[in-house]
Protein backbone atom coordinates (compact mmCIF):
# COMPACT_ATOMS: atom_id res chain seq x y z
CA UNK A 1 0.00 0.00 0.00
CA UNK A 2 2.92 2.33 0.56
CA UNK A 3 3.93 4.97 -1.88
CA UNK A 4 7.45 6.33 -2.24
CA UNK A 5 10.33 5.83 0.21
CA UNK A 6 9.65 2.22 1.11
CA UNK A 7 12.23 2.37 3.89
CA UNK A 8 9.81 4.50 5.91
CA UNK A 9 7.21 1.77 6.25
CA UNK A 10 4.14 0.54 4.46
CA UNK A 11 2.01 3.47 5.55
CA UNK A 12 4.40 6.19 4.43
CA UNK A 13 2.45 8.74 2.39
CA UNK A 14 -0.91 7.24 3.35
CA UNK A 15 -3.50 9.28 5.24
CA UNK A 16 -4.36 7.39 8.39
CA UNK A 17 -6.55 7.56 11.47
CA UNK A 18 -4.48 7.06 14.61
CA UNK A 19 -6.47 6.05 17.67
CA UNK A 20 -5.42 6.78 21.22
CA UNK A 21 -7.51 6.41 24.36
CA UNK A 22 -8.88 9.95 24.15
CA UNK A 23 -8.23 11.27 20.68
CA UNK A 24 -8.26 10.30 17.04
CA UNK A 25 -5.61 11.95 14.87
CA UNK A 26 -5.94 12.10 11.09
CA UNK A 27 -2.89 12.90 9.02
CA UNK A 28 -0.49 11.64 6.41
CA UNK A 29 1.86 9.08 7.86
CA UNK A 30 5.43 10.18 7.34
CA UNK A 31 7.61 7.98 9.51
CA UNK A 32 7.20 5.49 12.27
CA UNK A 33 9.38 3.36 14.48
CA UNK A 34 9.14 1.64 17.85
CA UNK A 35 8.93 4.95 19.67
CA UNK A 36 6.63 7.19 17.69
CA UNK A 37 4.54 7.80 14.61
CA UNK A 38 5.05 11.09 12.81
CA UNK A 39 2.04 12.57 11.00
CA UNK A 40 1.89 15.49 8.58
CA UNK A 41 -1.03 17.89 7.96
CA UNK A 42 -2.88 16.68 11.02
CA UNK A 43 -6.35 17.20 12.45
CA UNK A 44 -7.54 15.75 15.73
CA UNK A 45 -10.88 14.89 17.26
CA UNK A 46 -12.01 14.15 20.77
CA UNK A 47 -15.03 11.92 21.28
CA UNK A 48 -18.14 14.12 21.17
CA UNK A 49 -16.28 17.17 19.89
CA UNK A 50 -18.54 19.37 17.73
CA UNK A 51 -21.37 16.99 18.55
CA UNK A 52 -19.79 14.14 16.61
CA UNK A 53 -18.69 10.69 17.64
CA UNK A 54 -15.32 9.46 16.39
CA UNK A 55 -17.17 7.36 13.85
CA UNK A 56 -19.14 10.30 12.49
CA UNK A 57 -16.03 12.46 12.39
CA UNK A 58 -14.06 9.81 10.53
CA UNK A 59 -16.79 9.16 7.99
CA UNK A 60 -16.94 12.86 7.17
CA UNK A 61 -13.15 13.07 7.08
CA UNK A 62 -13.04 10.12 4.71
CA UNK A 63 -15.49 11.83 2.38
CA UNK A 64 -14.01 15.32 2.29
CA UNK A 65 -10.59 15.28 3.99
CA UNK A 66 -9.64 17.34 7.03
CA UNK A 67 -8.67 20.91 7.79
CA UNK A 68 -5.23 20.61 9.30
CA UNK A 69 -4.57 21.89 12.82
CA UNK A 70 -0.89 20.93 12.87
CA UNK A 71 1.76 20.79 10.16
CA UNK A 72 3.42 17.91 12.02
CA UNK A 73 2.46 15.88 15.03
CA UNK A 74 4.23 13.03 16.79
CA UNK A 75 2.20 10.36 18.56
CA UNK A 76 4.09 8.12 21.02
CA UNK A 77 3.73 4.47 20.05
CA UNK A 78 2.69 3.31 23.54
CA UNK A 79 -0.32 5.65 23.34
CA UNK A 80 -1.56 4.19 20.07
CA UNK A 81 -4.32 1.61 20.16
CA UNK A 82 -4.91 1.32 16.41
CA UNK A 83 -3.88 2.75 13.07
CA UNK A 84 -6.19 2.48 10.06
CA UNK A 85 -6.09 4.04 6.60
CA UNK A 86 -8.67 6.83 6.53
CA UNK A 87 -10.06 5.38 3.31
CA UNK A 88 -11.47 2.47 5.31
CA UNK A 89 -14.09 4.84 6.71
CA UNK A 90 -15.30 5.89 3.28
CA UNK A 91 -18.92 4.90 2.68
CA UNK A 92 -19.10 5.51 -1.06
CA UNK A 93 -21.23 7.68 -3.30
CA UNK A 94 -24.54 8.74 -1.89
CA UNK A 95 -24.69 5.95 0.68
CA UNK A 96 -26.04 7.02 4.05
CA UNK A 97 -23.38 6.83 6.70
CA UNK A 98 -24.27 4.22 9.27
CA UNK A 99 -24.08 5.74 12.69
CA UNK A 100 -23.20 3.10 15.20
CA UNK A 101 -21.43 4.91 18.00
CA UNK A 102 -17.98 3.51 18.68
CA UNK A 103 -17.23 2.17 22.14
CA UNK A 104 -16.43 4.76 24.81
CA UNK A 105 -12.95 6.23 24.63
CA UNK A 106 -12.02 4.40 27.80
CA UNK A 107 -12.45 1.14 25.92
CA UNK A 108 -10.52 1.83 22.71
CA UNK A 109 -11.64 -1.14 20.67
CA UNK A 110 -13.01 0.71 17.65
CA UNK A 111 -11.04 -1.43 15.25
CA UNK A 112 -8.90 -4.47 14.97
CA UNK A 113 -5.52 -2.98 15.72
CA UNK A 114 -2.91 -3.23 13.04
CA UNK A 115 0.66 -3.44 14.15
CA UNK A 116 2.78 -0.61 12.86
CA UNK A 117 6.52 -0.43 13.06
CA UNK A 118 8.38 -3.57 14.00
CA UNK A 119 6.17 -6.53 14.78
CA UNK A 120 6.49 -7.58 18.43
CA UNK A 121 6.70 -11.22 17.36
CA UNK A 122 8.37 -12.73 14.35
CA UNK A 123 8.21 -16.25 13.02
CA UNK A 124 10.80 -18.31 11.28
CA UNK A 125 9.95 -19.79 7.91
CA UNK A 126 9.78 -23.25 9.51
CA UNK A 127 7.23 -22.05 12.06
CA UNK A 128 5.14 -20.37 9.38
CA UNK A 129 5.11 -23.45 7.21
CA UNK A 130 4.11 -25.67 10.09
CA UNK A 131 1.22 -23.39 11.05
CA UNK A 132 0.02 -23.33 7.46
CA UNK A 133 0.29 -27.09 7.23
CA UNK A 134 -1.76 -27.59 10.39
CA UNK A 135 -4.40 -25.07 9.39
CA UNK A 136 -4.76 -26.74 5.99
CA UNK A 137 -5.03 -30.17 7.61
CA UNK A 138 -7.74 -29.22 10.08
CA UNK A 139 -10.23 -26.65 8.79
CA UNK A 140 -11.92 -25.98 12.13
CA UNK A 141 -8.87 -24.72 13.94
CA UNK A 142 -9.53 -21.04 13.20
CA UNK A 143 -7.86 -18.45 11.07
CA UNK A 144 -4.65 -18.06 12.95
CA UNK A 145 -2.33 -18.66 15.82
CA UNK A 146 -2.83 -17.13 19.24
CA UNK A 147 0.26 -16.45 21.30
CA UNK A 148 0.19 -15.37 24.91
CA UNK A 149 1.68 -15.87 28.32
CA UNK A 150 0.22 -16.99 31.63
CA UNK A 151 1.50 -17.52 35.12
CA UNK A 152 2.98 -20.92 35.81
CA UNK A 153 5.81 -23.23 35.03
CA UNK A 154 9.07 -23.64 36.85
CA UNK A 155 10.32 -20.20 35.82
CA UNK A 156 7.19 -18.18 36.56
CA UNK A 157 5.53 -17.65 33.18
CA UNK A 158 4.46 -20.07 30.49
CA UNK A 159 3.74 -19.56 26.83
CA UNK A 160 0.34 -20.24 25.39
CA UNK A 161 0.12 -21.34 21.78
CA UNK A 162 -3.21 -22.27 20.28
CA UNK A 163 -5.11 -22.06 17.06
CA UNK A 164 -7.90 -19.55 17.30
CA UNK A 165 -9.95 -16.89 15.53
CA UNK A 166 -9.74 -13.13 15.87
CA UNK A 167 -11.19 -11.62 19.04
CA UNK A 168 -12.00 -8.00 19.76
CA UNK A 169 -9.02 -6.12 21.12
CA UNK A 170 -6.45 -8.47 19.63
CA UNK A 171 -3.30 -7.13 18.11
CA UNK A 172 -3.10 -8.78 14.71
CA UNK A 173 0.10 -9.61 12.87
CA UNK A 174 -0.70 -10.70 9.33
CA UNK A 175 1.34 -13.58 7.96
CA UNK A 176 1.34 -15.20 4.57
CA UNK A 177 -1.88 -17.24 4.70
CA UNK A 178 -2.88 -16.75 8.34
CA UNK A 179 -2.76 -14.28 11.21
CA UNK A 180 -1.06 -14.17 14.58
CA UNK A 181 -3.18 -12.85 17.46
CA UNK A 182 -1.75 -11.36 20.62
CA UNK A 183 -3.67 -10.17 23.62
CA UNK A 184 -2.46 -6.81 24.83
CA UNK A 185 -1.42 -7.98 28.29
CA UNK A 186 1.05 -10.44 26.80
CA UNK A 187 2.78 -8.07 24.44
CA UNK A 188 5.31 -6.72 26.91
CA UNK A 189 6.48 -10.27 27.55
CA UNK A 190 6.46 -11.31 23.92
CA UNK A 191 8.06 -8.27 22.30
CA UNK A 192 11.10 -9.33 20.32
CA UNK A 193 10.29 -12.99 20.51
CA UNK A 194 11.06 -15.33 17.63
CA UNK A 195 8.80 -18.34 17.22
CA UNK A 196 10.59 -21.26 15.63
CA UNK A 197 9.60 -24.80 14.76
CA UNK A 198 11.97 -27.69 15.24
CA UNK A 199 11.45 -31.04 13.60
CA UNK A 200 14.81 -32.69 14.19
CA UNK A 201 15.97 -35.48 16.49
CA UNK A 202 16.28 -33.08 19.43
CA UNK A 203 12.55 -32.60 19.56
CA UNK A 204 9.61 -31.62 17.46
CA UNK A 205 7.52 -28.59 18.23
CA UNK A 206 7.27 -24.83 18.44
CA UNK A 207 10.06 -23.10 20.26
CA UNK A 208 10.20 -19.58 21.64
CA UNK A 209 13.41 -17.61 21.55
CA UNK A 210 12.77 -14.78 23.97
CA UNK A 211 15.26 -11.90 24.31
CA UNK A 212 13.30 -10.61 27.34
CA UNK A 213 13.75 -13.77 29.36
CA UNK A 214 16.27 -13.49 32.19
CA UNK A 215 15.91 -17.15 32.94
CA UNK A 216 14.49 -20.00 30.95
CA UNK A 217 13.72 -23.45 32.19
CA UNK A 218 15.42 -26.42 30.60
CA UNK A 219 12.46 -27.51 28.55
CA UNK A 220 11.93 -24.01 27.20
CA UNK A 221 8.27 -23.99 28.08
CA UNK A 222 8.47 -21.39 30.83
CA UNK A 223 10.54 -18.30 31.46
CA UNK A 224 11.14 -15.37 33.78
CA UNK A 225 11.68 -11.71 32.97
CA UNK B 1 7.46 27.05 -4.85
CA UNK B 2 6.35 25.85 -8.28
CA UNK B 3 8.32 23.16 -10.06
CA UNK B 4 10.14 24.02 -13.30
CA UNK B 5 7.60 24.12 -16.10
CA UNK B 6 9.55 21.53 -18.10
CA UNK B 7 8.85 19.00 -15.33
CA UNK B 8 5.13 19.54 -15.17
CA UNK B 9 4.45 20.02 -18.87
CA UNK B 10 3.91 16.28 -19.49
CA UNK B 11 1.50 16.17 -16.55
CA UNK B 12 -0.51 18.99 -18.08
CA UNK B 13 -0.38 17.44 -21.54
CA UNK B 14 -1.62 14.08 -20.27
CA UNK B 15 -4.95 15.67 -19.37
CA UNK B 16 -5.23 18.15 -22.23
CA UNK B 17 -4.72 15.35 -24.73
CA UNK B 18 -7.74 13.53 -23.35
CA UNK B 19 -9.89 16.60 -23.82
CA UNK B 20 -9.70 18.12 -20.35
CA UNK B 21 -9.83 21.92 -20.28
CA UNK B 22 -6.91 23.41 -18.42
CA UNK B 23 -7.64 26.50 -16.31
CA UNK B 24 -4.42 28.40 -15.67
CA UNK B 25 -5.66 31.85 -14.74
CA UNK B 26 -8.31 33.21 -12.41
CA UNK B 27 -10.24 34.61 -15.35
CA UNK B 28 -10.30 31.18 -16.97
CA UNK B 29 -11.58 29.71 -13.70
CA UNK B 30 -14.24 32.41 -13.36
CA UNK B 31 -15.43 31.85 -16.90
CA UNK B 32 -15.62 28.11 -16.41
CA UNK B 33 -17.56 28.33 -13.14
CA UNK B 34 -19.94 30.95 -14.54
CA UNK B 35 -21.92 28.23 -16.29
CA UNK B 36 -23.94 26.66 -13.49
CA UNK B 37 -26.25 24.37 -15.41
CA UNK B 38 -25.28 20.77 -15.93
CA UNK B 39 -22.37 18.83 -14.53
CA UNK B 40 -18.63 19.22 -14.57
CA UNK B 41 -15.66 17.44 -13.08
CA UNK B 42 -12.72 19.43 -11.80
CA UNK B 43 -9.40 17.68 -11.20
CA UNK B 44 -6.97 19.47 -8.92
CA UNK B 45 -3.81 18.12 -10.49
CA UNK B 46 -0.47 17.84 -8.67
CA UNK B 47 3.05 16.62 -9.23
CA UNK B 48 2.66 13.96 -6.53
CA UNK B 49 3.57 10.79 -8.36
CA UNK B 50 2.04 8.39 -5.89
CA UNK B 51 -1.44 9.91 -6.10
CA UNK B 52 -1.68 12.08 -9.20
CA UNK B 53 0.00 9.31 -11.16
CA UNK B 54 -3.23 7.33 -10.66
CA UNK B 55 -5.60 10.29 -10.80
CA UNK B 56 -4.77 11.40 -14.35
CA UNK B 57 -5.26 8.04 -16.10
CA UNK B 58 -8.37 7.49 -13.97
CA UNK B 59 -9.96 10.45 -15.72
CA UNK B 60 -9.53 8.78 -19.08
CA UNK B 61 -10.96 5.52 -17.79
CA UNK B 62 -13.97 7.13 -16.14
CA UNK B 63 -14.76 9.34 -19.12
CA UNK B 64 -15.13 6.20 -21.23
CA UNK B 65 -18.58 5.72 -19.69
CA UNK B 66 -21.73 6.95 -21.39
CA UNK B 67 -22.78 8.60 -18.17
CA UNK B 68 -20.21 11.31 -17.60
CA UNK B 69 -20.03 15.02 -16.80
CA UNK B 70 -20.92 17.60 -19.42
CA UNK B 71 -17.54 19.30 -18.97
CA UNK B 72 -14.15 18.42 -17.48
CA UNK B 73 -11.49 20.85 -16.34
CA UNK B 74 -8.30 20.93 -14.31
CA UNK B 75 -6.22 23.31 -12.27
CA UNK B 76 -2.64 22.57 -11.23
CA UNK B 77 -1.97 22.85 -7.49
CA UNK B 78 1.45 24.20 -6.59
CA UNK B 79 1.88 25.55 -10.11
CA UNK B 80 -1.00 27.81 -11.04
CA UNK B 81 -1.48 29.11 -7.53
CA UNK B 82 -4.10 31.81 -7.98
CA UNK B 83 -6.24 29.77 -10.34
CA UNK B 84 -6.15 26.83 -7.95
CA UNK B 85 -7.02 28.97 -4.92
CA UNK B 86 -10.01 30.47 -6.70
CA UNK B 87 -11.21 27.10 -7.95
CA UNK B 88 -11.04 25.73 -4.41
CA UNK B 89 -13.08 28.67 -3.15
CA UNK B 90 -15.70 28.09 -5.79
CA UNK B 91 -15.96 24.34 -5.20
CA UNK B 92 -17.29 24.84 -1.70
CA UNK B 93 -16.35 24.33 1.90
CA UNK B 94 -14.01 21.36 1.62
CA UNK B 95 -10.41 21.17 2.84
CA UNK B 96 -7.74 21.75 0.20
CA UNK B 97 -6.46 18.48 -1.17
CA UNK B 98 -4.32 17.63 -4.16
CA UNK B 99 -4.77 15.70 -6.21
CA UNK B 100 -8.52 15.65 -5.79
CA UNK B 101 -11.71 15.55 -7.83
CA UNK B 102 -14.83 17.67 -7.44
CA UNK B 103 -18.01 16.77 -9.28
CA UNK B 104 -20.36 19.74 -9.53
CA UNK B 105 -23.99 19.68 -10.58
CA UNK B 106 -25.99 22.84 -11.21
CA UNK B 107 -23.43 24.84 -9.26
CA UNK B 108 -23.34 22.55 -6.22
CA UNK B 109 -20.67 20.12 -5.10
CA UNK B 110 -22.22 16.65 -5.24
CA UNK B 111 -19.15 14.42 -4.95
CA UNK B 112 -15.59 14.90 -3.80
CA UNK B 113 -12.61 12.58 -4.03
CA UNK B 114 -9.86 13.80 -1.70
CA UNK B 115 -6.25 12.76 -1.99
CA UNK B 116 -6.48 10.00 0.60
CA UNK B 117 -8.93 8.10 -1.61
CA UNK B 118 -6.40 8.26 -4.46
CA UNK B 119 -3.04 7.65 -2.76
CA UNK B 120 -1.99 4.03 -2.86
CA UNK B 121 -4.79 3.17 -5.34
CA UNK B 122 -4.37 2.22 -8.96
CA UNK B 123 -6.12 4.11 -11.75
CA UNK B 124 -8.86 1.48 -12.04
CA UNK B 125 -9.85 1.89 -8.39
CA UNK B 126 -9.93 5.68 -8.68
CA UNK B 127 -11.92 5.43 -11.92
CA UNK B 128 -14.41 3.14 -10.21
CA UNK B 129 -15.10 5.82 -7.62
CA UNK B 130 -15.63 8.43 -10.34
CA UNK B 131 -17.77 6.09 -12.41
CA UNK B 132 -20.07 5.46 -9.44
CA UNK B 133 -20.48 9.20 -9.00
CA UNK B 134 -21.08 9.76 -12.71
CA UNK B 135 -23.81 7.11 -12.63
CA UNK B 136 -25.46 8.87 -9.71
CA UNK B 137 -25.31 12.45 -10.95
CA UNK B 138 -24.53 12.71 -14.67
CA UNK B 139 -26.57 12.33 -17.84
CA UNK B 140 -25.86 9.85 -20.57
CA UNK B 141 -23.79 11.09 -23.47
CA UNK B 142 -24.34 7.94 -25.53
CA UNK B 143 -24.53 8.58 -29.24
CA UNK B 144 -27.81 7.90 -30.98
Amino acid sequence: MGTFHDNRGDLHGITVAVFTAETVYVGRCHEMDDQRLLLLDVDQHAEGQDGRTHQEYLERAAKFGVWKKHDQLMVPMPDITAVKPLGEFYRGVGKPAPAPAPPPASQPTVSAPVIVGDDPVTMTEAAREEVKRLLAEEKNLGQGLRLGVAGGGCSGLVYNVEFDSHKEGDVVIPQDGFEVYLDRKSIIYLRGIVLDFQSGLGGRGFQFNNPNASNTCGCGESFAV
Amino acid sequence: MPYPEQMVAPMRAELVEMGVQELRTTSEVEDFFTVKEGTFLLLVNSVCGCAAGSARPAVALALGNDQRPDRVATVFAGQDLEATALARDLIGDVPPSSPSFALMKDGELVHFVPRHLIEGQDADAVAANLTEAFAAYCNSHAKG
